[in-house]
This record gives structure tokens, C-alpha cells and sequence, in this order.
């Protein structure tokens, strides 16, 4: 447990109570709609809003009735929505500001420009940037400022898709040493890059936990959203070149998806409920590559004549989306043991 | 070229200048920067208390300063410690009165400076470990240079034309409290024109050519990067 806190913020109306914590590393989304308070909560932690309560990290009290923790002394690595960059300062100047307030962050420096391939930037003025250029500088110069926990307020927001990939892949690297807190509204950041899940409503975290418990769970955020998914975690088998298929075990099972090329040793999985269909018997004559055995836990019905199925398979959640004809005639309840047609699955 | 006098004169202007704007620069840095932040009760009567100097006819402003560096007043204590009667008639009075006639041209410069900088760059700093004055000096002065500058040349070229507040406090004692534009009364009371001429010239001349160099540097400043 990195970070636990325990706060209360009040903003004239509007008041966020908070009891969290956060695992040692990984990266754990921060999820919310506009106004729910995201970004006031990352800069309550950040020590940039004063907030009541406590605040702890790796043992040491960031906040509390002894008083709080200024900014400054707190070894966050700080992104915010926009990139917010020194103006009077170069890139170069920016980076180093960072840096040479940073113990022992001079080793990182070289590393830091290769990752995020800022060496061609160095000289550039900050307002001749992109807004792609300048989420780059900014997400270096918090790297760093050698942090221990990193807070990310929707730092994707400014770059295309292309680039979007390529820094959620550095996040994603950075979160393997130190956790990170990351704000976002995108199913997709939440999907590609979340281990975990703070889903923050009217001013209280609704859900906290593994990214499947909260999405599979009861009073999911995404439940009723089109696309409502959840993440597998599957090991590396082998790769079938012929095919182009990537075969991946899931508990037991065998998962077979199409891919370039053999992926990495513990692929997620990503499986929309939309792309799941129920079978009570398994069917052998099915174009279908996965299907899987399950049992239902839950069945929960949504607007316009749609329900959302919760499957346990393999120890893991499934969702799949019908219709509620279909659940009537299959007979779905809790109990049933089904299977699963996963029609569709993209790594992750 | 100049009458007898004139250039000590404008010796003195110069000096008392130069000091007001240093004390003034000194003195409003922190008084902006605490107004400029946030808004906090009884601001606003402050800050009209301030800008008094701005409305009030010099002389009011002159008449109170009076009472307060004489021998009766707070100036006759300190001007005990210099071992003479009071603040009056003397250049450290100048220097305590145009402090305060010139204080809003210095504050305000500086107010807007610091009002304009986002607050999320400061936060960026404090994140990326930098101390309460460590982002003053690496952020704060940085950015406000522009309003540094205004600032010192309107406190400057307020003092440099000053008339009315040392008339009433300063008197005219050659080398001490005798500046440029008492000077210059001077000579027309005499009816000597040609040496109020000449003095005239060189105080436009003087005051032009700062201003000059200000809106130049401005313009620079805020042209394309």
C-alpha cells in the first residue's frame, strides 16, 4: 500500500469524501465524469488543495493534524490536463528545472529523452510546441522531477491516436517501478492501461478495486455504456504462425486471437460484452474460435429491451450483452452454467 | 550652459529618484504580491488607500507629510536619531514623502504582473520541488519582468516630477532639498526664462528618452518569439 487517504474537501456546494488506497505500483485509474471532482482529489494528493483529513504515502504523513505536507517536499511527479509548461523557459529549461530539483534524477536524463523522444525538442521554444509536443515535455518533466508516485490528469488529451499509443506504452513502462494515479473519462485508457479503479461519483469513490471487480461489479460504471467490456489476464502459450493466431490460457482454457506476431508473456485481453453471445449447450459447429464454459452470477436488466449478463469463468468476470428475449428463452439465471462465444477480442 | 545650481539640482532629482524607486521596488514586491494573489477582506480599502496619491492634489498629500516628519510628529523621533528637529526640509523627509506619492505607479505595474501569471505554472514548479522562494526567483520574478520595468520607470519618472509634495516638505536647500522642478519655479518667479528654458529642455529631453527606451523594450518584448 503506497498511498492511503482519508479526506474530506469542501468547495463552497460541492463536497468530495475520499478513503482510498493505492497499490504499490501499477497504474489505477481515476475515473469519473466531468465535475465529480478528479482533478480537485489528484491535487489534494499533489499538496496543491487543502483538504482536511489524512494523507499518507510509504509511511510517511503527507497530511494530517500535525498540518500538511507543502508541494514541494511531496515526491510527486505532476501532469496536468494542460501541459502547463514554463513560458519562459525553452524545453531544455523546462526539463532541467526538474531535473536539478531532483536528487540523483541526472542518471534519468538521457533515458527520459529517449523515451518519450524529446532530443529533436531540446532547443525549441515552449510556445512554438504542438499541443502533442508539449504533453511530451510536459509528462518528461514530470518523470524528472525523479517522482515516487506519478499524477496524471488526463495527460492523453492533446495527442492524436497514434501518439496517444505511444505515451499510454511509456505510462504503462513507468507504472512497472512506482504507482500511478491516472484522471481520465476514456473507456479506452481505462481498458488499455488500468490495473485498477477508483471510480469517483457525486463527490465519493463509488468503487475501488482490480479493474474487472469494478467493471463486472455491481453498479458498474460502464454497465449500461455500448461499450461496457472488461479485461482479461491471460499467459503467453504459443504463437501459431500459420494462423496468425496468438494462443493465450486462461485458467484452463485456451484463447485463441489473431495477431502480427507473438505478444508479450501476460497479454490482457480486452472483451467487449457486446461481442459475447450465450450457448447452453457448446456448440461444435461454430465459426467462433473461443468458446468458453461459465456460469452466470448475475443478470441485470437495461433500457430498450437489453440485459447485461455476469459470467464467472475461469475466475474471472465475463460480460456479455443480450437481448432479454434471449435471456427469457435460454432461461438465464444466476447458477446456470452456460457457454460463453466470444466473437471478438483485442490484446491489449 | 546650465544656470549656477541647476546641476546640483538635477543631481538631487536624480538621486532622489533613483533611491524612491529602489525603496519603492523593495517595498511593493511583497505589498503586490499580496494583493495580487487573492482577494482578502478590507483589501479594497486598503488598496483605495494606496492610490490616494493618484487623486489627491499634491499639496494635501505635502500639508500631512508636513505634520507628520516635523518636530511634533513620528519624523521628530527619527529625526532625533539623526540628531536634528524633525524629517522636514531635509532629503531623507524627500525621500519618506515621495516614497509614498509615488507608491501606486510602482504597485500597480507590479500587481498586474503578478496578477497575470496562471497559477497552474506556479503549481507546476511547486510540484517539480521547487520552495515558496525558489519559485519567486525561478517563475515569479522571471515572468513579471516586463511589470518590474514599468514600474521602475513610472516610479522614476514620478519622482524625477515631482513638485507640489516638495515644496511643502522639502523647501528649496541647495544640495539637499533643492531638486530640478523647484529649480525651475525658481527661475520663473525670477523671471530669469532663459535658464528655465534650458532646464525645461533637459528635463523633457530626460524624461522622453526613458520612456522611449521603455515602449521599445516593450514592443520587443511582446513581438513574436
Amino acid at each position: 500500500m503506497s498511498l492511503s487517504l482519508d479526506i474530506v474537501l469542501r468547495r463552497g456546494a460541492f463536497e468530495l469524501s475520499v478513503q482510498g488506497t493505492l497499490p504499490e505500483r501499477g497504474v489505477t485509474i481515476l475515473f469519473g465524469e466531468s465535475g465529480a471532482g478528479k482533478s480537485s482529489l489528484l491535487r489534494a494528493v499533489a499538496g496543491l488543495e487543502p483538504c482536511q483529513g489524512r494523507i499518507e504515502f510509504d509511511g510517511e504523513r503527507w497530511q494530517g493534524r500535525a498540518g500538511m505536507l507543502p508541494a514541494h517536499r511531496r515526491p510527486v511527479g505532476l501532469m496536468l490536463q494542460k501541459p502547463t509548461l514554463f513560458p519562459h523557459l525553452d524545453v531544455t529549461g523546462n526539463l532541467r528545472y526538474a531535473a536539478r530539483r531532483a536528487p540523483g534524477s541526472a542518471q534519468r536524463w538521457e533515458e527520459v529523452l529517449e523515451l518519450l523522444s524529446l532530443t529533436p525538442l531540446l532547443s525549441r521554444r515552449v510556445r512554438g510546441l504542438s499541443g502533442g509536443e508539449a504533453s511530451r515535455v510536459a509528462l518528461g518533466r514530470a518523470l524528472l522531477s525523479a517522482p515516487r508516485l506519478l499524477l496524471l490528469d488526463e495527460p492523453l488529451a492533446a495527442l492524436d491516436q497514434a501518439r496517444r499509443q505511444a505515451l499510454m506504452e511509456v505510462i504503462g513502462r513507468v507504472a512497472k517501478t512506482i504507482p500511478v494515479l491516472y484522471v481520465s473519462h476514456h473507456l479506452d485508457e481505462v481498458l488499455t492501461l488500468g490495473e485498477h479503479l477508483w471510480w469517483l461519483r457525486d463527490g465519493a469513490l463509488a468503487a475501488q478495486g482490480e479493474v474487472n471487480d469494478v467493471l463486472a461489479g455491481p453498479g458498474s460504471p460502464l454497465a449500461a455504456h455500448r461499450d461496457a467490456a472488461v479485461v482479461l489476464r491471460t499467459r503467453h502459450l504459443r504463437y501459431e504462425q500459420d494462423h496468425h493466431l496468438l494462443v493465450l490460457a486462461l485458467g484452463a482454457c485456451e484463447v485463441r486471437v489473431p495477431a502480427s506476431g507473438p505478444g508479450g508473456d501476460t497479454p490482457r485481453l480486452r472483451v467487449a460484452a457486446r461481442d459475447v453471445s450465450l450457448t447452453l449447450s457448446p456448440a461444435t459447429d461454430s465459426s467462433v474460435l473461443n468458446i468458453l464454459p461459465a456460469v452466470v452470477d448475475d443478470v441485470r436488466s437495461l433500457p430498450q429491451g437489453q440485459c447485461l449478463v455476469r459470467l464467472r469463468c475461469e475466475q474471472q468476470w465475463l460480460l456479455a450483452r443480450l437481448s432479454s428475449y434471449s435471456r427469457d428463452r435460454l432461461g438465464l439465471a444466476p447458477g446456470i452454467r452456460v457457454h460463453a462465444q466470444i466473437k471478438a477480442a483485442a490484446l491489449v | 550652459m546650465l544656470a549656477a545650481g541647476d546641476t546640483l539640482a538635477l543631481w538631487v532629482s536624480v538621486k532622489l529618484a533613483l533611491i524612491t524607486t529602489v525603496i519603492l521596488l523593495l517595498l511593493c514586491t511583497p505589498l503586490a504580491w499580496w494583493l495580487a494573489r487573492r482577494v482578502r477582506p478590507g483589501q479594497a480599502l486598503l488598496e483605495a488607500l494606496l492610490a490616494l496619491p493618484l487623486v489627491l492634489p499634491p499639496t494635501v498629500l505635502g500639508f500631512y507629510l508636513l505634520l507628520f516628519l516635523g518636530p511634533d510628529g513620528p519624523g521628530g523621533w527619527l529625526g532625533s536619531l539623526l540628531e536634528r528637529p524633525g524629517l522636514a526640509f531635509s532629503f531623507a523627509g524627500l525621500v519618506i514623502g515621495s516614497v509614498v506619492y509615488s507608491l501606486p505607479f510602482v504597485l500597480q505595474p507590479l500587481k498586474n504582473a503578478f496578477a497575470a501569471i496562471d497559477k497552474d505554472v506556479l503549481d507546476m514548479a511547486a510540484a517539480a520541488g521547487a520552495g515558496p522562494l525558489d519559485r519567486f526567483f525561478s517563475v515569479v520574478l522571471p515572468l513579471a519582468r516586463p511589470g518590474y520595468l514599468s514600474a521602475a520607470v513610472l516610479g522614476f519618472a514620478h519622482t524625477l516630477g515631482e513638485f507640489g509634495v516638495v515644496l511643502m516638505i522639502g523647501g528649496s536647500i541647495a544640495g539637499e532639498t533643492r531638486v530640478a522642478s523647484v529649480a525651475l519655479y525658481e527661475h520663473v518667479e525670477a523671471g530669469d526664462y532663459a535658464s528655465a528654458q534650458r532646464l525645461a529642455l533637459v528635463l523633457v529631453v530626460l524624461s522622453l528618452v526613458l520612456l522611449w527606451a521603455v515602449f521599445r523594450w516593450q514592443k520587443k518584448a511582446r513581438g513574436p518569439l
